[in-house]
């Protein structure tokens, strides 16, 4: 029984019809792997799962099906509730979600509150809590902190730790190491993967490097131009497929040891 | 490994601080010595914040160093001045991270790529449209992209454009930061390939500052990298995963994530992010992030050695630290 089925849907900005015909399916405590160039309609599937296009953008053919639910027909109340508690999202920069002149406590409360009726001492105190299980060093001077007084890998550690706050059963993570330095990006990607073997939380990550991808994966979606041109576990998609542009995209990596060019 | 006389460019104890307006002293580049040499790439990695964009900006007078030299030809040239200046900057040409933000959006391409030409006087008005249809070729472009605009072009081929506007002079030395960081994977592919064919045919000297090991690696005949403003390693590109030993290098190596990699080991990052350059630690710089740190670590800051032909290192665990 998925978790998530995706079937078959168009999403479109005004006329233009920027995703053709995508379907995915997520089983529960798996995560998938959406890669393609920029451009490819990638960020726009995920969006639309979550509710989150931006103006003038719906979807207008097929459906998305949650847990037996279909989120395309959901009240703005069952969004409430469902957003942020059973579906997260992790957005390439947290710091730029975040209201850049308040304290990252004062977000993190605020967030709390708006899912569970506890006083603001409680809710802070459950912030950093959070922090701390995320292994955030030093939770109550991050509380104390503004976004922008913080890297760029500790936001974005932030930002998985409010994602993480209610152990959504699906979290959406839209190209959540680009910003980052490869050090950082390694802590990011253990850290997702951890969510997944401790909480058995599904992961629809989107991404443009191909190595995090087939790293975190254990199903590859490969889309460009709009469609899904390709999809798999992550073995046949490496190795396997046939497909044209899979194999020029997977060659095109970068790898150690691999194709030199002096 | 590389002939003393190839030897184009050096940088002897170049050190860059900065003041704060706390009066502090932020130094960006600590004592860096590095040399390049003719027809070669030298590949600068590091996290962002180590110093490596401030040393390769030296290159290109974007900015001067507070202390030691940067010799060309047998010329400082972080003294020059005025006309000596303006001739020097022909030779040493750069191209930046961005290209969609290193154009002037209201200028042709053709009226880009031919500015450096016409600067300095080597073609007339004239010549133009000749002259800016060979430089699109050159990169692979069709001769007809000379009117369009920037903004009507993909990531890619502006970048394209702007390897044709560097090498427009043809100078002997190209400085790209950060050149492909920007493009798609299958891009990147293409257009490392044009820099490297280019590079064969016309023995271009490149710094290419890079923070992907990976990547890095594929192009680059050395490689020297840079942690808070102190270069740690330094060595030949095609035996990276090899030679390399220092404990920092061997951490930007384990980050690395490729598709023939064993997706069942896991992935040990270093801990922590590194720490302000405000306060560098005494001692090395590495020491609060290393697993194998020493008690000398903390007291003394380990000098770049060599312990193999065009291999050396910072690090109390190798060459003099050993014997020490």
């Amino acid at each position: 029984m998925a978790l998530l089925d995706i079937k078959g849907i168009d999403v479109s900005y005004g006329k233009s019809l920027t995703v053709k015909n995508c379907s995915i399916a997520l089983d529960p405590a798996k995560i998938c792997s959406v890669v393609g160039e920029s451009g490819s309609g990638k960020t726009t599937v995920i969006r639309a799962v979550l509710g989150l296009l931006p103006g003038g953008g719906s979807v207008t053919a097929g459906d998305i099906v949650y847990e037996n639910r279909s989120l395309l027909k959901l009240s703005k109340g069952e969004w409430r509730s469902l957003r942020g508690r059973d579906i997260s999202m992790i957005f390439q920069d947290s710091g730029a979600m975040m209201n850049q002149t308040r304290l990252i406590g004062k977000s993190f409360v605020e967030y709390i509150r708006t899912h569970e009726s506890i006083s603001k001492q409680d809710a802070w105190k459950k912030g950093a809590e959070m922090l701390g299980r995320m292994r955030l060093p030093d939770p109550d001077r991050i509380m104390n902190s503004y976004p922008f007084q913080l890297s760029g890998g500790m936001r974005q550690r932030v930002g998985i730790a409010m994602g993480m706050t209610y152990q959504p059963r699906l979290l959406l993570a839209d190209e959540p190491t680009s910003a980052l330095d490869v050090t950082t990006q390694a802590q990011i990607v253990r850290q997702m993967m951890e969510l997944r073997d401790e909480y058995g939380t599904s992961i629809i990550i989107v991404t443009h490097d191909i190595g995090v991808a087939a790293y975190m994966a254990d199903h590859v979606v490969v889309m460009k131009d709009g469609r899904i041109e390709d999809q798999g576990e992550r073995g046949y998609i490496l190795n396997d497929s046939t497909n044209a542009y899979t194999r020029k995209l997977i060659k095109a990596v970068p790898s150690l040891g691999g194709k030199r060019y002096v | 490994m590389f002939d003393e006389k190839d030897l184009l460019l050096e940088a002897r104890h170049v050190t860059r601080r900065f003041s704060t307006p706390s009066g502090r002293e932020l130094v960006a580049c600590n004592d860096v010595n590095l040399k390049l040499y003719r027809g070669k790439t030298l590949g600068l990695v590091g996290e962002s914040g180590c110093g490596k964009s401030t040393f390769m900006r030296f290159l290109v007078w974007l900015d001067r160093p507070t202390e030691g030299e940067i010799l060309y030809r047998g010329k400082d040239i972080t003294k020059l001045k005025g006309r000596q200046l303006h001739d020097m900057r022909q030779h040493i040409q750069m191209v930046f991270q961005d290209p969609s933000t290193s154009f002037n959006p209201k200028m042709k391409i053709r009226d880009i790529v031919c500015e450096p030409l016409l600067n300095y006087g080597r073609i007339r008005h004239s010549q133009r449209d000749e002259k800016a249809r060979e430089l699109l070729e050159m990169v692979e472009l069709p001769g007809d992209f000379a009117d369009r605009y920037p903004h009507n072009m993909s990531g890619g081929q502006r970048q394209r454009v702007a390897i044709a506007r560097a090498l427009a002079l043809e100078p002997e030395i190209v400085v790209m930061d950060e050149a492909t960081s920007a493009l798609d994977v299958s891009v990147q592919e293409t257009v490392i390939e044009l820099i490297t064919r280019l590079q064969r045919e016309k023995n271009i000297t490149i710094g290419f500052i890079c923070h992907n090991l990976g990547f890095i690696q594929s192009f680059s005949h050395q490689i020297a990298v840079m942690y808070l403003g102190n270069i740690v390693e330094v060595m030949p590109g095609d035996q990276l995963s090899s030679l390399c030993c220092h404990p920092y290098s061997k951490a930007l190596l384990n980050a690395v994530f490729d598709t023939k990699m064993d997706f069942s080991r896991k992935i040990e990052p270093i801990k922590g992010e590194p720490p302000s350059p405000l306060d560098v630690p005494v001692g090395c710089p590495f020491q609060d992030r290393c697993d194998q740190c020493m008690p000398i670590c903390r007291e003394r800051r380990p000098v770049l050695t060599e312990i193999s032909p065009g291999h050396e290192v910072a690090c109390h665990r190798y060459g003099e630290g050993v014997s020490a």
